[in-house]
């Protein structure tokens, strides 16, 4: 049986720029996402929604809706009692948890609120019978500006709790008092970061099609999270969730806003279990803007005390988090993240930090692209810049002043996180150099002299990604992988991540070819359905890799020993090597492929002493820590006087991600990061007006930055890897989005800085910079 | 000048006014907005009559496109060429029609009623 065929020599996949295997799908339209599944008998479904942002529902009136000829069906408020609230994941002391029914029941919190369903044979009939239904509204002051909530008198969200406080959060490490008294100066500002849309290219979408003899649903819905939709949907509605299956189809981007239970996911559901008919509901863009989470919302308060030589002694920061009208799935949990990021990059170990969680009548907030990150390392990037000007000195000298030493790690934090390993330096003068940083400063000089403004603007961060360890995490932080060897030899893996734009098809198959020794096309990566893949937590906090790929990595390492198992039965002897696909006899150099080893292990004529038959290996992974990645992001920039327009002559992104799997992915997770980072800096704000309609509401309202924006990002990396997982990976997925905004008002800054600016909040439209610049209050 | 039918034919895309009591009318109009368009169903009321100076119009509506109230004050004095008209209001709109054109509101409403005003004076 054994053989000695020659199997060519498996050259390394990992470190290529391998071209992505979703991609051809993807560009040529034939992927498959929610709005293509068709199922006989399906239904439609529209919701009815507020139009107002504070209201009382005296009446709905139905009755036309109902009469007109294809409707199946409509369900308000008064239908779903026993269906239990969107949950809360994130569990703060003193938490105030408003009920968070599928459908509004006698009052409504915000615009877009779901008030009733209407179901349809088409989706058409379906839209117009939800213009037939009327809602008699008795409509409240509402509330959508979290300081304005804060104040005494404003309006109450939920009448219950007149303050509008959702949650107060104090953490604190070192001592702060003796800090801010030894300090020579302290540097004080407010700085904003807006309220953002997250805007997935794919808006949300849910097919759900209840099986009334099998008692099962199977729920397809675009989502980050199929197993923790699968768990919370059979508890919201009370089925067995063992009953469920959750598929997530191809998903068309989420940065966050797909880490959730939503309201539609159990209410589609309810009404395929009611009408025994598959229900299809896919949102609108309109929706998309009202209903689907928003990201950030912060007004921050910080102060920062130093010594004259730019020694940071401490940091003080008051947070309030413009929650919305309810707490979606990690709402609250958002602002704590950002106070676990306030050290940055920096040694200092006197912190201390409140939050007020504060609710308003506007969609909930949660995770969006870095989720609580990006927020702090803007605060503390702006500050430590403000900090610079008062000090006189250049703000590289003084991150460098101020930075972790190599040898500091793994550095304990004020916040009590512990760094696993870094050297913040690097990429900060490789950045440097990158821009020719000095002569730079020259240039600068020379264009003030001739009335230019151009401003030079450097951030280094830090970040908290693979998440995380259990513990610290509110469902559960490790990740789950299969490796299935198939009788012919190819290779499934099984991944409890559920990808959706970061290229784990082709990432997980270079971790398993270079394992196995194959090649990455005859590995096929399967994720995203409940009935096919083994118990995940999904892809957020830029995790997948590096949680889901170090999970997959101790799969592989099993379902080796296996194979080697079969391969020294085979080969009649115990001295033998597994590599190129094949295992080897040392001694006599008869060597016996995968293929051949898969065929005996499923056949089973003959088994290896105390094992089974077949090649399945599947692993559980518990992280032991959260990865630290960092970077340092310049951008260099030239203001416009007459038009307050800023171009970015230079971006640079110099990121610390530990080892490269794939360059081409990371490069392309870098640049969607920066464009969304930039976005924040320059161009997105979600703007509800007083009566809490959302002004921005639509693409015409709210600039998303679109491909001829951007600049040309130069990106490169210096690498550290981490000792927290075996591919020494950390996550990427955020750090562009988490580097960009700070890069880029520091940048503007220091180019409005001879007309004595010293701060700018975001967006930095050309309205605004041309008010700063023209004198006029911006 | 407060009489329905005048006010009817002057107010663009008006389809009807009826009167249900004294100073109040039911309405329906046609509204367009760039690219939005839709019926809306409401009521004006006149209010604060003070004759021959002016008086108050409260409109409230609601359609597809959302909802949206208002208040204006119209206020008469002669002149030269016979009477002057002025007006100040405010106007509170929402749903798609605050999301998609709140912007574009201002333009609308000063084009309405410019194209009322021609219409009440021809």
């Amino acid at each position: 049986m054994a053989t000695t065929t020659i199997i060519k020599k498996h050259e390394p996949s990992i470190g290529k720029r391998l071209r992505r295997k979703e991609d051809p799908r993807l560009i040529t339209g034939t992927a498959t996402y929610v709005e293509d599944l068709q199922m006989p008998g399906m239904h439609y479904a529209m919701v009815v929604r507020s139009p107002h942002g504070a209201a009382n529902i005296k009446s709905i009136d139905t009755s036309a809706a109902a009469a007109m000829p294809g409707v199946a069906a409509i369900f308000t408020g008064k239908d779903i009692l026993h269906i239990a609230g969107v949950p809360c994941g994130a569990s703060l002391p003193g938490l105030r948890v408003p009920d968070h029914k599928i459908l509004a029941q006698d009052r409504v919190y915000f615009v877009g609120h779901p008030v009733a369903v209407v179901v349809a044979t088409d989706k058409y009939v379906a839209r117009d019978a939800a213009d037939a239904i009327e809602v008699d509204y008795d409509v409240l002051q509402a509330v959508a500006d979290p300081e304005k909530a804060l104040a005494p008198g404003a309006p109450a969200v939920h009448p219950q709790w007149p303050d509008n406080t959702a949650f107060t959060f104090h953490q604190e490490g070192g001592d702060i008092e003796k800090a801010f008294k030894e300090a020579d100066v302290i540097v004080k500002e407010r700085i904003v970061s807006q309220r953002l849309i997250p805007s997935a290219m794919e808006p949300r979408g849910v097919v759900a099609s209840w099986h009334a003899a099998e008692k099962s649903l199977t729920l397809y819905t675009s989502t980050q999270v199929p197993h923790l939709v699968r768990t919370l949907i059979a508890q919201m509605l009370g089925i067995d969730e063992n009953r469920v299956r959750v598929v997530a189809p191809e998903v068309g981007g989420g940065f966050g806003s797909k880490l959730n239970v939503y309201a539609e996911e159990a209410l589609m559901s309810f009404v395929s279990m009611k009408i025994g008919k598959p229900v299809k509901w896919i949102e609108s863009r309109r929706e998309n803007f009202l209903t689907t989470i928003h990201g950030r919302g912060h007004v921050d308060y910080y102060e920062v005390a130093a010594k004259k030589d730019g020694t940071i002694l401490g940091i003080k920061v008051k947070l309030i988090q413009d929650l919305g009208s309810y707490h979606q799935l990690l709402t609250p949990a958002i602002p704590t993240l950002s106070v676990l990021m306030l050290p940055g990059l920096y040694r200092s170990k006197n912190m201390s930090a409140d939050i007020i969680g504060v609710f308003t009548n506007c969609v909930p907030t949660d995770a969006y692209r870095g989720a609580g990150r990006p927020e702090a390392t803007h605060g503390i990037e702006r500050m430590v810049d403000i900090l610079a000007a008062e000090l006189k000195m250049d703000p590289a000298e003084i991150r460098l002043k101020n930075f972790i030493r190599n040898e500091e790690f793994p550095f304990p934090t004020a916040t009590g996180l512990i760094y696993d390993t870094g050297d913040y330096a690097a990429p900060l003068r490789k950045a440097l150099e990158t821009v020719n940083y000095t002569e730079l400063r020259k240039e600068q000089a020379e264009a003030r002299k001739q009335g230019r403004l151009m401003g030079i603007g450097i951030c280094t961060y830090g970040e908290i990604c693979a998440m995380g360890p259990s513990p610290a995490t509110p469902a559960g932080g490790w990740e789950s992988a299969t490796v299935k060897i198939e009788p012919s030899g190819k290779v499934t893996v099984m991944t409890g991540v559920s990808p959706h734009g970061q290229g784990e098809e082709t990432t997980f198959s270079q971790i398993a070819a270079d394992a196995l020794g194959i090649d990455v096309e005859d590995i096929l990566v399967q994720h995203g359905d409940t009935a096919i893949v083994q118990y995940g937590i999904g892809t957020f906090g830029s995790r997948a890799t590096a949680v889901g790929g170090a999970a997959l990595h101790f799969a592989l390492q099993e379902i080796i020993t296996k194979i080697k198992k079969f391969g020294a039965m085979l080969l009649e002897t115990e001295d033998i090597t597994y590599s190129d696909g094949q295992c080897t006899c040392n001694k006599t150099g008869k060597s016996i492929s995968i293929k051949e080893i898969a065929g005996a292990a499923y056949r089973a004529m003959k088994l290896p002493a105390n094992t089974e038959p077949g090649l399945v290996a599947t692993y559980f992974w518990e992280p032991p820590n959260f990865t630290f990645p960092f970077g340092a992001h310049i951008m260099v920039s030239e203001v416009e006087k007459e038009t307050g327009n800023i171009s970015i002559k230079r971006y640079v992104a110099i990121d610390d991600c530990g080892n490269v799997l794939n360059p081409l992915i990371v490069d392309g997770q870098v640049h969607g990061g920066v464009a969304q980072g930039l976005g924040q800096a320059l161009w997105e704000q979600a703007v509800y007006d007083d009566n809490g309609q959302l002004v921005t509401g639509e693409f015409t309202d709210y600039t998303m930055p679109r491909a001829h924006m951007m600049p040309w990002i130069e990106s490169g990396h210096t690498v550290t890897p981490t000792p927290v997982n075996p591919l020494g990976v950390k996550g990427v997925g955020e750090a562009g989005t988490i580097g960009a905004s700070p890069a880029a008002v520091n940048s503007v800054v220091d180019a409005l800085s001879p007309l004595g600016v010293r701060h700018i909040d975001m967006p930095m439209t050309p309205e605004k910079i041309w008010k700063l610049v023209n004198g006029r209050n911006a | 000048m407060q009489d329905p039918t005048v006010l009817a034919s002057c107010m663009p895309g008006c389809e009807s006014l009826e009167e249900t009591a004294p100073d109040e009318y039911r309405m329906k109009m046609k509204m367009a907005l760039a690219s939005l368009s839709g019926a809306f169903d409401g009521h004006v009321r006149i209010v604060d009559r003070n004759p021959p100076t002016g008086f108050k119009l409260i409109v409230e509506g609601k359609g597809k496109l959302g909802f949206m109230k208002g208040e204006g004050l119209l206020t008469f004095s002669p002149s030269n060429a016979g009477t002057d008209v002025a007006y100040e209001g405010d106007v509170q709109i929402g749903g798609t029609m605050a999301a998609v054109g709140q912007r574009l509101i201002d333009g609308t409403a000063k084009m309405m009623i410019k194209k009322f005003f021609e219409k009440l004076a021809s």
